[in-house]
């Protein structure tokens, strides 16, 4: 092989990769997702003067923000989906760890991955005015409740409310969990839990030290792609809430629609500070327990 | 680690036989969290009166009225084709890049930042941000273009990292053996590296048409005037008007036909593998 001192056979190295239809890709991201994010932290801090932007830097937007109570449902909505994101991990990690490890069956695998696959076809929408009818004053679930005597009127709380949008997210917002995690437990090598249960470990302790250890990128991915989705989700609450539980989608939507497009864009940006707060303390613990533990696993040997 | 195990675990519990069932009981109780209300649609679609919540009274009816009453077809067409647009357009973009990625020596861990970004940042920022941008400091009129921008930025996060998974195991030593057996370098990319990697981009593929085929998220900002499906959907069941039994019509049909889909697919998937 030349020399790869020169620039020009670098380039015609066959491993090597022709840079242009990259940062073409690369730059056109730029345009349409790094340049808006930037612009929406300088709108927040921009005046709005008879419905246009007027340079002038300072924080009313976000005085309104907190004058106004608008910034409650920043912490509605994380609180919702904080909620619904720990149902699903205890309902997900018992179930993929069974999916991957626990049956040996190919049917029920290629069954129960094409049941979860099938959901993300169905209109939400469809799915989740369901829920109205059933949960509703006339519906299934209350006259089952006042059948069996535990109450004696209706519960007006079941719909139209909080407890209705996090019973309407479960079932969305399964699927998006289980498939990383059971990608990722299905990647731990059998040859590894075996030796764990030739070695005297209980299944609680494999599960706590092998399997859990290893299936940390997959809950990371799971964590992702159902609590950061969740936060943007119109759906659910505004079908189930009734009005009644306002999530950042609805109060970012109603902004844009009267031309608030300063403290749209501030209430967005708290959001992200918020989140990327809790991002940091979660690395920090996270990090924390990972230098309590590394000294600690020394000392047996 | 096994000799400091008595001392802090009794592993009485474990033992239970309801542990190794634990993971089929959730796994159930969420497939009927998410089946059951699918199947109440598929009865109430078949129910005289679908909104009063008690199934009864059968009839076709709402099937006869989706042929009759076809507002819903333009909606689907244009959530089609925009889907097919985000997936191709996803597919290139995602090879362009998946396959760069583990070749470049500087900024590899920028770039994965800046192109997964989007996963970390909730729908309605991205589109209140793209709307911002695009509408109000740009002043361009939103529509069609404006929807496949949007569905692009989230979708194409999704397909790099399906052809990630592929390209990173991409052994970059059959191009060499490839040029030294006198392929130019499109022969390399059609005869070597297309086949290798052509699974991941066929299932970045499908994940970017489903992501912008159900995108409601982003859309709701970028949309202008254009109803996607699941925006007409929405706004159907918003409503308290006669139209809303026709939504749980379509929807057993789009479940049915999606159904098949997903079953030949994955019959192809794991027929394949077995053999």
């Amino acid at each position: 092989m030349p020399s790869p001192s020169s620039s020009i056979t670098r380039f015609a190295s066959p491993s090597g990769v022709s840079p242009f239809g990259f940062s073409g890709v690369i730059a056109a991201w730029t345009l349409i997702v790094i340049l808006p994010l930037l612009g929406l932290v300088l709108w927040s801090f921009l005046k709005l003067e008879n419905f246009q932007l007027v340079w002038e830097p300072n924080l009313q937007a976000y005085r309104d923000l907190l004058s106004s109570g608008r910034w409650e449902v920043t912490i509605r909505t994380l609180r919702i989906a904080a909620i619904v994101t720990a149902i699903e991990l205890v309902l997900a990690v018992p179930f993929a760890v069974w999916l991957a490890k626990g049956t040996r069956s190919t049917p029920v695998k290629v069954v129960t991955l094409a049941a979860l696959t099938i959901p993300f076809f169905l209109s939400i929408s469809a799915r989740t005015i369901v829920w109205r009818a059933v949960l509703g004053l006339n519906g299934p679930v209350n006259a089952f409740l006042m059948n069996i005597g535990l109450t004696d009127r209706p519960l007006d709380w079941l719909l139209f409310s909080e407890f209705a949008v996090i019973v309407g997210l479960i079932g969305p917002y399964f699927p998006p969990m289980v498939f990383p995690l059971y990608l990722a437990v299905s990647l731990i090598d059998d040859e590894l839990l075996a030796a764990s249960k030739d070695l005297g470990a209980s299944p609680a302790f494999t599960f706590w030290h092998v399997i859990l250890p290893l299936a940390l990128p997959g809950l990371g991915a799971g964590f992702i792609f159902t609590f950061i989705p969740m936060i943007g989700d119109p759906v659910v609450p505004e079908l189930l809430g009734g009005g009644q539980v306002v999530v950042l989608a609805s109060s970012v939507k109603s902004l844009l629609q009267v031309l608030n497009y300063t403290v749209a864009a501030a209430l967005s940006v708290f959001m992200l500070a918020i989140m990327a707060g809790l991002a940091a303390l979660l690395a920090l613990m996270l990090g924390g327990r990972l230098k309590q533990r590394r000294p600690a696993g020394k000392v047996p040997q | 680690m096994s000799k400091a195990l008595p001392l802090n675990y009794t592993p009485t519990i474990s033992e239970w036989p309801i542990w190794k069932k634990l993971g089929a009981l959730t796994g159930i109780l969420a497939l009927v969290g998410i089946y059951a209300p699918i199947l109440w649609l598929m009865v109430m679609s078949v129910s005289g009166e679908p909104l009063s919540g008690i199934p009864g009274d059968f009839t076709g009816q709402w099937y006869n009225a989706l042929a009759t009453n076809t507002n819903w077809l333009w909606p689907l067409w244009l959530s089609v084709l925009l889907g097919i647009a985000v997936a191709l357009t996803c597919m290139v973009c995602a090879t362009l890049v998946g396959r760069a990625i583990p070749r470049i020596r500087h900024g590899k861990g920028a770039i994965l930042a800046v192109t997964l970004l989007p996963l970390m940042i909730p729908g309605v920022v991205v589109g209140t941000a793209l709307f911002l941008y695009l509408r109000v400091l740009l002043g361009l009129k939103m529509g069609m273009w404006s929807l496949f921008a949007g569905h692009l930025v989230w979708s194409f996060p999704f397909a790099l990292l399906a052809v990630l998974v592929v390209a990173l195991r991409f052994d970059t030593r059959l191009l060499e053996s490839g040029a030294d057996l006198g392929a130019n370098a499109w022969q390399r990319f059609r005869g070597i590296e297309f086949p290798l990697l052509k699974d991941g981009i066929i299932s970045g593929g499908l994940f970017a048409f489903l992501l912008s085929f159900n995108e409601i998220a982003r859309s709701i900002y970028l949309r202008g005037r254009i109803e996607t499906l699941p925006i007409y959907l929405w706004q159907q069941a918003s409503t308290k008007t006669s139209n809303v039994p026709l939504i749980y019509s379509l929807n057993v049909i789009i479940l049915i036909v999606s159904t098949v889909i997903v079953g030949i697919a994955f019959w192809l998937l794991f027929g394949r593998r077995d053999k």
